[in-house]
Parts: C-alpha cells; structure tokens; sequence
C-alpha cells in the first residue's frame, strides 16, 4: 500500500514538473499567455545601487520578469499595480526582476520615486537583454518557472494587484510548495 | 476580402477625406471594424524632437529624426482570433509612386554609421512599430512608422492576414490623404 502512495506521489511530481503541463488550478486571467516552455534567457545586470542580480540565482522560484521604459505609457500605469503585487507575493516567495530598457539612472530613479518607489530596478543599460527576450513591446511581462522554463507572457500592461492575477500566482506558488513537499515526502523512507 | 470589410474600408476612406490635410487637430484618421480597430497619428518635428531630446538623444539623432516623417500606429485586435501584423504587407503610395519606409534595418545602419550608442538605439527600436506580430484577442500594441518626409498626400493600404495560420480572410484597410504633420 505504501509502495502505491509512493509510486503515486512520484507520478503527481513527474506530472508537475513535466514541461507544457499546466501549473495552475485558477483560470488564466485576461492577457496571459501560456507558452510552450523554453530556457529563460539569462539576466545579468545590476541594480541602481550597483549591487548585481542574476536570474540563475533565483533557481527554484516563481519569477516575475518584467521590462520597461518611463516614456512608455502603459508602463507608467501599471507600475503601481506591480508594486503593490511585488509587495504582497515577494514576501511569499515570488522572485522579481523588474528590468528597466536603455534608460539612465536618473531618468529610472525620477520615474519610480512617483510611481513604484518600492520596486528595485534593474537597469539594461544598453538594451541588449531587452533584445535577447524579444518582447512584443514595452512593457512586457514573462513568468518564469522554478526550472527556469518561461511559461507565461503577459499582453501589454496588466492589473497585476487585482484578485484574478493575485490567486493565479499564489496558485503558481502554491503549486511549487506542494512540489517541494511531494518530493519531500516521496523521498521519505517506509515509516 | 468580405463585403463587411469592404463597406468598413470605404467607410474609411470617406472619412479621410473629409479631414483637413495637415493640420495636427483634425480628427487622426481611424478605422473600426467588429474585428480591429486601427489608428494613425502623424507627429510633427517639434513633437518627434521633443519627444527623443527628452530621452537623451543627441543633437545630431534630432536634426536626422525631424526630417521624416513620422506617423504612430495603433492596433486593437478585437476579435476572437489571431490577427497578424507584417509591415511587408503594407503599402505606402503618393503621387509619385511607391514611397519607401524606413525599416528598423535601415535605422540599424544609419546609427551605426553616426556611432550612435547602444542605448539610444534600443530605446528608438522600441518606439517604431513591431515589424510582425501576432496579435492576440484583445491586444492592443502601438509604435511609430517612418518614411520620408514630403509634402505629398499619401496613400496606405495595411493588409492584416487572419487566424493563427494565416488561412483566414484577410483584412485590407485603406487611408487616403494621409499628410505628414508640419509644425504650426
């Protein structure tokens, strides 16, 4: 019997975790895109501070990668609803990098102290990590799972503190806990 | 092309036509169907300079952009399935012919050669409009186009292919009179 659970428990991780399987339990919300997966392209930069980020460290996490620009209008609406939905799921373990394209540091700085000044900007200097994701323009959204497979891209800008894409990434996050915990307790011996 | 799509871009060329040539407040030429709602806005030297010097650009990269003509693209899909952006499907005519655009193949050269940094680069790429794009319902994108300036009335017919694959019945918009802004 215990060898049934078992074996069950490692199918339900295999099916988790297997590419293209659906992560989520709640309805995708209005302009997400399910996406075949593939590799995330890597993300090294440094933030206003100069202190370095790298998307690799964030390995085993949900991440919310986001690219934008101050002269873009929906960027400018729909950062303080990224700020607030870093500040209530960062906390739960969202990953974030939140990635400013081809803008200086006084331009980034100016534009986040009015509309997310909470938000830890990366900063693509010159644009060429912007390009290596190819967005299909500013601002542009992806999520990356914790394999670091990108999974979904958002169209345009997004109520991203509203219920609908709140409970769908706490659904993502949830799902990896459970994940982590199968694994766990499949790896378990007999009792 | 379905009847519906021809009464709608007659529709449109009638309203064109009824705006002034030129003049910045006229109502900016749009088309509005059940399916796609497309949008034109010409934009001045003045607006394109400023916009750009407000990025940093160099006094060189202004005098070069103020010389084109710069119209800003909207597109809303509205229907239910993919329609596709291909800028190659477009045409752009005046009275002299064809009218070339100015590709962001085009751009890549001329800032290589001005050695214009990198990041001026990216952020003007990112302001034109997607080349192909499969828009997805309900996405909206917007992005300028570039062509040589002139005093000429054009013509640009946008032609949109349908469905993921492209098998569905196209649609062909079609803007008369469409005149690069001046400055006032």
């Amino acid at each position: 019997m215990n060898c049934i659970k078992q074996i069950g428990l490692v199918l339900l991780c295999l099916g988790l975790s297997s590419p293209g399987t659906a992560l989520e339990a709640s309805p995708i919300p209005k302009g997400l895109l399910r996406l075949e997966p593939y590799p995330a392209p890597a993300i090294e930069l440094r933030d206003l501070d100069g202190k370095p980020y790298s998307l690799q460290q964030e390995q085993g996490a949900w991440v919310f990668v986001h690219f934008w620009a101050s002269w873009c209008r929906p960027c400018r609406d729909e950062m303080p609803a990224i700020q607030s939905m870093i500040n209530t799921l960062q906390p739960e373990g969202l990953g974030v990098a939140v990635i400013n394209t081809a803008e200086d540091e006084d331009t980034v700085f100016s534009f986040l102290s009015v509309y997310a000044p909470n938000v830890r900007p990366l900063m693509d200097r010159n644009g060429q990590t912007t390009e290596q994701w190819q967005p299909r323009g500013l601002p542009a959204t992806y999520l990356v799972d914790p394999n670091g497979q990108v999974r979904y891209q958002a169209l345009g800008g997004r109520a991203w503190n509203t219920p609908p894409y709140l409970t769908f990434l706490r659904d993502l996050l949830s799902n990896k806990q459970r994940t982590k915990l199968l694994f766990t307790n499949a790896s378990k011996p007999h009792q | 092309m379905s009847l519906r799509n021809i009464i709608f871009s007659l529709l449109t060329i009638l309203l064109s036509l009824t705006s002034q040539p030129g003049s910045y407040a006229a109502i900016p030429p749009q088309y509005d169907s059940p399916e796609l709602a497309l949008g034109l806005m010409p934009r001045t030297p003045q607006q394109i300079a400023a916009f750009y010097e407000a990025r940093g650009f160099s006094e060189q990269m202004i005098q070069k952009l103020k010389q084109q003509c710069f119209i800003t693209v909207w597109i809303h899909n509205k229907s239910s399935q993919v329609i596709w952006l291909d800028l190659s499907r477009w045409r752009f005519n005046n009275a002299d012919g064809v009218v070339a655009r100015r590709d962001r193949h085009y751009w890549k050269t001329v800032w290589d050669e001005m050695l214009i940094p990198l990041a001026h680069q990216s952020t003007f790429r990112w302001t034109l409009l997607p080349e192909t794009l499969d828009f997805q319902p309900d996405e909206r994108e917007g992005g300028n186009i570039v062509l040589p300036r002139d005093d000429k009335p054009l013509q640009i017919q946008a032609t949109f292919m349908t469905r993921a694959d492209k098998s569905g019945t196209p649609i062909t918009v079609l803007f008369n009179n469409i005149q690069c802004a001046k400055d006032p």
